[in-house]
């Protein structure tokens, strides 16, 4: 294990890069509640549309990003194919009991009949699902690497976090490094010793005894060197007046429309969700077609 | 104002946030992002958004040590520090989850004076178990709102696999961490 620690973004020039970051995470919580308010699935489709587009602007590529997708393929996973299709637990309390069977009569699998029973409405609702979690995944697994390390503190200060906190935020930023070096200095010392921790053999607390010398001394050099920093700081007189931020923010126009956009799309799915009835999950009849 | 700090120490204010527990919050954060991204590659198979994480002890102790206020921080920041270094994208009620984590052991930092007692240990153990259990019922129950998955679901997928993972880092490691810190502590005359 080498502790090579670096940030996923950078710079690409997409279209992504020139929005502000305040507008982005606004952006992103919109699309957040809005697609968590509704199981329609044309209000779905067209976040899931929103979502796409918003992802595409980044020009992020797979190679980029496989590591979050991989993650997000599991959830999927488990929610869609084995609780909603496979055994239909994950479609309870939204999709009525009963329904209308996909195979009524059965299947031949390998010479034998089988009986399944997906029903068209959970199949409709494996679909819904998907939309509502990759809408989500899409705008929230980008920030990463499209949100400069440098500007985090600066946008949750001008989002309304207090000093302090987004101060907090912007210094352990700063710490990363030197916490990555502290631990590699730590592991190679403990290998020297003879530590084993890249073996991955042995139970729970085999494990378990084997991180307690690396996390211990790594945990304790932090916080003797936090009261240098704290002192120091101190000495500078922090917290006494309100802070200014090397890396500034400024709003554009197309920041403007971003935002506005966001409460638009964010309003016209409540309104349609919880005023014209479209909140609740419902299959198209288009769909009962397909499997007459 | 030299003396009104001592009397504030010694008081041990439960939501005190100055300078020291600033660096304290930030240094958590930090290290818990370098400890969570060092053990990424173990990950629980057939868990949905869970690994296993050694490093979940460190916000419970930070809150143990410093307060609520840093043990959340700690957790919350961590937290998000984690996946972005993971690239695992930024998912704001498993940030919320992981703060709770902290938060609740550092409500019982006020009960706590000698790290090395035996009733101060077995009050951290509670609070890591009243912690992991209200942060990760927020954490993968919010997966119900989000993914629209049903109570069964969340509980084997999510709950279960984070907090008895978790439960189990922080019941032997806070321990371990708390006889450490004492000794630092008395060594150091802070």
């Amino acid at each position: 294990m080498t502790m090579l620690v670096t940030w996923n973004y950078r710079y690409r020039n997409s279209l992504i890069d020139h929005v502000d970051p305040r507008a982005r995470l606004i952006f992103s919580f919109a699309v957040l509640i809005a697609a968590t308010s509704t199981w329609n699935p044309l209000l779905l489709a067209i976040i899931f549309f929103i979502s796409i587009s918003w992802y595409a602007s980044a020009k992020l590529s797979w190679q980029d990003t496989k590591r979050g997708w991989l993650m997000i393929s599991i959830l999927l996973f488990t929610m869609i194919v084995v609780n909603t299709i496979l055994t239909g637990g994950g479609a309870g309390g939204v999709v009525p009991e009963g329904g209308q069977l996909v195979w009524p009569a059965g299947f031949n699998l390998f010479g034998r009949h089988m009986t399944f029973g997906l029903t068209v409405e959970r199949l409709w609702f494996a679909i819904a699902q998907l939309m509502r979690i990759l809408s989500i995944s899409l705008v929230f697994i980008m920030i990463p690497y499209t949100m400069d390390s440098r500007a985090y503190g600066v946008t949750f200060r001008k989002l309304g976090l207090p000093d302090r906190l987004a101060y907090t935020m912007e210094l352990s930023f700063r710490f990363i490094p030197t916490l990555a070096r502290n631990f590699q200095v730590t592991l190679d010392a403990q290998r020297a010793r003879g530590f084993e921790m890249d073996s991955l053999k042995g139970g729970v607390l085999n494990k378990i005894k084997r991180i307690a010398p690396l996390i211990i001394p790594v945990t304790m050099n932090a916080i003797v060197s936090s009261e240098d920093i704290a002192n120091a700081m101190d000495l500078r007189g922090f917290g006494q007046q309100k802070r200014s931020w090397l890396y500034e923010l400024k709003y554009h126009w197309w920041d403007y429309v971003v935002i506005g956009f966001s409460v638009v799309l964010l309003g016209a799915v409540l309104y349609l969700a919880y005023r014209h009835s479209m909140r609740l999950f419902l299959v198209p009849q288009w769909w009962y077609g397909l499997f007459n | 104002m030299y003396s009104n700090e001592v009397i504030k120490q010694e008081k041990k204010p439960l939501w005190r946030f100055g300078t020291k527990e600033v660096v304290y919050a930030a240094i958590g954060a930090a290290l818990y992002a370098v400890v969570t991204w060092a053990f990424n590659v173990w990950q629980i198979p057939g868990a949905g958004n869970v690994g296993v994480r050694p490093a979940v002890v460190i916000p419970m102790f930070f809150g143990i040590a410093f307060g609520p206020i840093v043990g959340f921080i700690t957790g919350f920041v961590g937290n998000i520090l984690a996946d972005l270094l993971s690239g695992y994208g930024f998912w704001v009620w498993w940030d919320i989850g992981n703060g709770i984590m902290g938060l609740i052991p550092g409500l019982f930092s006020v009960m706590l004076v000698d790290f090395k007692s035996l009733r101060s240990i077995l009050l951290s153990e509670v609070s890591v178990v009243l912690g992991v259990l209200l942060g990760m019922g927020v954490a993968a129950f919010s997966e119900m709102w989000v993914s629209g998955a049903d109570l069964n679901t969340v509980l084997v997928a999510n709950f279960l696999p984070a907090f008895l993972t978790n439960v189990l880092w922080g019941l032997v490691l806070l321990p371990l961490l708390m006889v450490a810190y004492s000794a630092i502590v008395s060594q150091s005359g802070r």
